[in-house]
């Protein structure tokens, strides 16, 4: 016990006080004389003694005031162990990533904690959490065991890839608040793919004591299907093909039988040798689908104990080719030569372009088009032109390429963006380069030969809001995503043409046709494979003042809507957390089918090494001990209690007593006035 | 005159003798129109004489002018000799003012004495006791005795503790005359044990009266504060709280004096409870007028 404040102790020479009016100054009293005790001797010594009493209560209630004041002002406190497990808050974290699914590893997981929780003293605060892609708070700290039993029992496997760094942050974050010990409990396979690149990001804070429960001790083999590569949207089942990759982990040499499966018949099989510890191909060669949207899934015979990840489902949409309008001068005929062939030596062929004069085009509804192209025209027909905003406010996608045509006019279309100093690098004797690209744009997923075009004419468009994909050598934007409304426009600050630049010559530029033509088509967005926790935007950021009312319809694999009536008219993307198949229905009506698959890295069941494991949950205590002998001691420091709460307490109820006494005594001194 | 009978006065009167001749003068002066007052033999009435009669007691001029046989009776015929028995223990020297318990029992056998040796020319004596007899004068008409008498009451200064035995056992040795005891205390002792006391002084044919003398802070104590209080007789030392006064001592004194009341009825004695703040001459009235012969 200690004082936050002994120097006020000294105020207890006060107690001298009551010591000189009870005991000092009682006797000083002078003796009277009587002629006889007779009559006082029987019933006086008892009422005597009761007054005496009543003296030594009163004086013991006034001391006791004194005393509890100075103590209160003194500021007493005692120091608890820390080592209380009672103080020490029970953490029970059970992993439910996609890998647990494998064997009974999430029933042990749940089994085990059940165990701990059983054994845990009712006075003991326990929270459980789960962890998959992120740490999942399921209990407050509660000593209610049936609450703490249920949130166990409740847990279902998910299909998230785990991260152990996620668990490290969430308990910095909980020590943040929670100023006890504590003792963290992980019910886990320990996947070595769920360790974070930065084994820092692991690390838990000093008061947290890591306890972990591995489910699995042996690497499990497990076969799985790694990837698929198939078309979103197809319009000739011949020329589309499926290729799949079919890895083991820590498998023998097998052979597997491959399925692929359409619409839940199965379409084609193959038998495919999966080396030990490795992978292989099988492709499919063609893909039969009808038309519209099917459900196509590749899986493998189950030959393992982890038979969830034995499938990768995908979606793809047959339809006839979708038209492309393609807006260009009179004068240009080279661009929607090179366009136009680009467009058509994509691999599925799913868009056939439909070039027309500038002047020519002021009764074209846009909206019959996948897209629309704008090739440096100076001007189009303003009928044209509110279509076309039209058209891309209601999610559209246009495509401008910026040429000198455009410069000359010095405002781009739709835009109103201003275009100055155009840029003529052949002026100046040479050429620029494409100096930086954005690779995660889904427009340049294939940028690797861009870096050799020759860049002779650039126009200087003002990016604005715009999202700058590329940039020349010299910085001036190359490639920009404008968004407006729910629609994109993208500026290509060239021509599409071998005048301007020469990449229309380069092999880049098919592909860079083939994922613009998919970007602003919707179908790069709208269709193919995603992995569980991706996001998918539902809607473009809503601008003040633009009202936006229509809501998307989301319905989730397991047939549930995900999202409430609100959150359906204002949410702008939506988490994919189950794996399956998500429909979607945009605002503009466009219906979608998204393929979700959990992240194949949970198929690798490769546990971590036991000395990672053993500097894992060391080096959470451990870490405490370096942190700090100060730390360490810090933490018995922390669990002081301070009890002047307690000594308030006392004190009121000893003034109320010591009034209740005193008033009766000195009531009876005024009965006797 | 009336103004010299109050004790606080008296007090201030140096000795005894003054203050008895002021006391009874004053007290008689007083009483101008009660002729029929005092311890004389006074005639009462006229008997028939009847056989075994003493003779002596005829009324021979009686007989000599009616030729009838009368016998002539008095009313102070019971009367002749006064004794009085002081107790001069610690607790006569207790007093609340001017006059202690002593002083004022002084006064009262001052008066007394000087009423019948002065006034009535009886004999009259004085014993002295505490648990002892301390002094015994014997009593007698002769020349002198109202000063030895006086002298008697001025060296009774108050020691020891009060016992009735031994000086009632002592007078009783000496009594061998019918006459009137006095016996003037404070009386702490239980009434039963007090009556029993002195019952005997009776079966000599005497007429005892008992003076009851107390303070008036020893009926009504005005204690405010708890106090400690000392014991004059046996030094004992008692705290006692100001409501136990008020209340349970109260009922404990008057039960008490009830008793003695009760039980001097009962065991034929006389009894009268003197406060010393009370005039003497109240007290001597109270006691001559309710004595059968005073009126």
């Amino acid at each position: 016990m200690g004082f936050l404040a002994p120097w006020f102790l000294a105020a207890l020479a006060g107690l001298g006080l009551p010591v000189y009016i009870h005991l000092l100054r009682r006797h000083t009293t002078t003796p009277r004389l009587v002629s006889s005790l007779m009559f006082f001797e029987r019933g006086t010594q008892s009422s005597t003694r009761h007054r005496r009493l009543r003296y030594l209560l009163l004086f013991s209630l006034r001391a006791l005031l004194l005393l509890l004041l100075a103590l209160a002002f003194a500021g007493p406190f005692i120091r608890r162990p820390s080592s209380a497990t009672s103080d020490r808050l029970l953490v029970v974290v059970i992993d439910n990533s996609f890998s647990m699914r494998a064997g009974r590893h999430l029933e042990d997981a749940k089994q085990e904690a059940m165990r701990l929780l059983a054994t845990r003293s009712a006075s003991q605060r326990a929270q459980v959490m789960v962890l998959g892609a992120e740490l999942q708070v399921l209990t407050q700290p509660i000593e209610d065991a049936r609450a703490l039993r249920a949130a166990v029992e409740g847990i279902r496997p998910g299909d998230s890839h785990g991260s152990f760094g996620e668990l490290g942050r969430g308990m910095r974050a909980l020590s943040e608040t929670v100023h006890t010990p504590i003792d963290l409990h992980l019910f886990s396979d320990m996947q070595a793919s769920n360790m974070p690149g930065n084994f820092a990001d692991m690390v838990m804070p000093g008061n947290v004591a890591l306890i972990l429960h591995p489910v699995s001790k042996e690497n499990l083999p497990n076969w799985t299907v790694e990837s698929v590569e198939a078309p979103a949207q197809l319009s000739d089942p011949k020329k589309a093909h499926v290729v799949a990759v079919i890895v083991g982990h820590h498998t023998p040499v097998a052979a597997r039988l491959v399925s692929l499966v359409i619409n839940g018949v199965v379409s084609a099989t193959r038998t495919v040798n999966v080396p030990a510890d490795g992978r292989t191909t099988v492709a499919f060669d063609s893909l039969d689908v009808p038309y519209g949207v099917s459900r196509e899934e590749i899986k493998i015979d189950s030959a393992d104990s982890f038979s969830a990840d034995d499938a990768i489902c995908f979606a793809v949409k047959r339809a006839d080719p979708e038209r492309t309008l393609f807006v260009h001068q009179g004068s240009d005929s080279r661009s929607p030569f090179y366009f136009g062939a680009a467009l058509g030596a994509t691999g599925q062929a799913s868009f056939v372009l439909q070039a027309i004069d500038a002047n020519q085009a002021a009764d074209i509804d846009p909206a019959q088009y996948a897209f629309v192209v704008l090739s440096d025209v100076d001007s189009i027909p303003s009928i044209l032109e509110n279509s076309l905003k039209r058209y891309v406010e209601s999610g559209g996608g246009v495509l401008i390429a910026a040429g000198t045509s455009t410069a000359r006019r010095r405002k781009l279309p739709l835009l109103g963006e201003s275009v100055d100093q155009p840029r003529y690098y052949s002026q100046a004797g040479g050429y620029a380069t494409v100096g930086r690209v954005d690779d995660a744009s889904p427009m340049m997923k294939d940028s690797s030969g861009w870096g050799d075009t020759k860049i002779f004419y650039a126009s200087a468009v003002q990016p604005g809001q715009a999202r700058v994909v590329s940039r020349l050598s010299d910085g001036t934007p190359f490639l920009l995503d404008y968004s407006v409304g729910q629609g994109h426009v993208v500026v290509f600050s060239s021509g599409i043409d071998n005048v301007t630049n020469d990449l229309p010559l380069h092999p880049a530029f098919v592909p860079f046709v083939d994922h613009v033509a998919r970007y602003l088509s919707g179908s790069e967005r709208l269709s193919g494979m995603r992995v569980v926790d991706t996001f998918v935007q539902l809607r473009s950021p809503v601008g003040e003042g633009v009202s936006n009312p229509s809501a998307v319809d989301v319905v989730a694999p397991d047939g549930s809507r995900p999202l409430t009536l609100q959150e359906e008219a204002t949410m702008q993307t939506l988490r994919l957390v189950q794996a399956g198949f998500y429909q979607i229905r945009y605002p503009n009506g466009r219906e979608v089918l998204l393929a979700v698959n959990p992240d194949r890295r949970e198929s690798d069941l490769q546990s971590i090494p036991d000395d990672v494991l053993r500097l894992w949950s060391e080096g959470a205590s451990g870490a405490s001990r370096v942190n700090s002998a100060s730390d360490a001691a810090d933490q018995s420091k922390r669990s002081v209690y301070k009890l002047w709460w307690w000594v308030m307490l006392f004190l009121l109820i000893a003034a109320v007593m010591e009034s209740i006494v005193a008033s009766r005594y000195l009531g009876t001194q005024r009965e006797e006035v | 005159m009336q103004r010299f009978l109050d004790p606080a006065v008296l007090a201030g009167i140096s000795g005894l003798d003054l203050i008895a001749k002021t006391v009874v003068d004053g007290f008689v002066a007083g009483l101008h129109r009660s002729p029929d007052f005092g311890f004389s033999q006074e005639f009462a009435e006229y008997r028939a004489y009847t056989t075994g009669d003493d003779l002596r007691h005829v009324d021979w001029n009686l007989f000599a002018r009616t030729d009838r046989c009368y016998l002539k009776r008095y009313r102070g015929e019971t009367n002749g000799q006064l004794t009085i028995l002081l107790d001069a223990s610690n607790s006569m020297k207790f007093g609340s003012h001017a006059v202690s318990k002593m002083d004022y029992a002084r006064y009262i056998a001052a008066s007394l004495f000087y009423l019948a040796i002065h006034n009535q020319r009886d004999p009259a004596g004085l014993l002295v006791f505490d648990d002892e007899v301390r002094n015994y004068i014997r009593p007698s008409t002769r020349q002198g005795q109202l000063h030895r008498l006086l002298a008697g009451l001025e060296q009774a200064e108050p020691m020891a503790r009060t016992d009735f035995t031994k000086p009632l056992t002592h007078l009783q040795e000496f009594l061998n005359r019918r006459g009137m005891v006095v016996i003037i205390s404070d009386f702490y002792d239980s009434p039963e044990a007090i009556a029993k006391t002195i019952e005997p002084l009776r079966f000599h044919g005497s007429e005892v009266v008992l003076f009851h003398v107390l303070d008036p802070q020893e009926i009504k104590p005005q204690i405010r504060a708890p106090s400690i209080l000392v014991d004059l007789e046996t030094e004992q030392k008692l705290e006692v709280i100001p409501e136990y006064a008020r209340g349970e001592y109260r009922r404990r004194m008057d039960a008490h004096l009830q008793g003695m009341r009760d039980q001097s009825r009962a065991a034929g004695l006389d009894y009268y409870l003197l406060v010393t703040d009370q005039p003497l001459d109240e007290a001597l009235s109270q006691y001559l007028y309710l004595r059968p012969g005073g009126r």
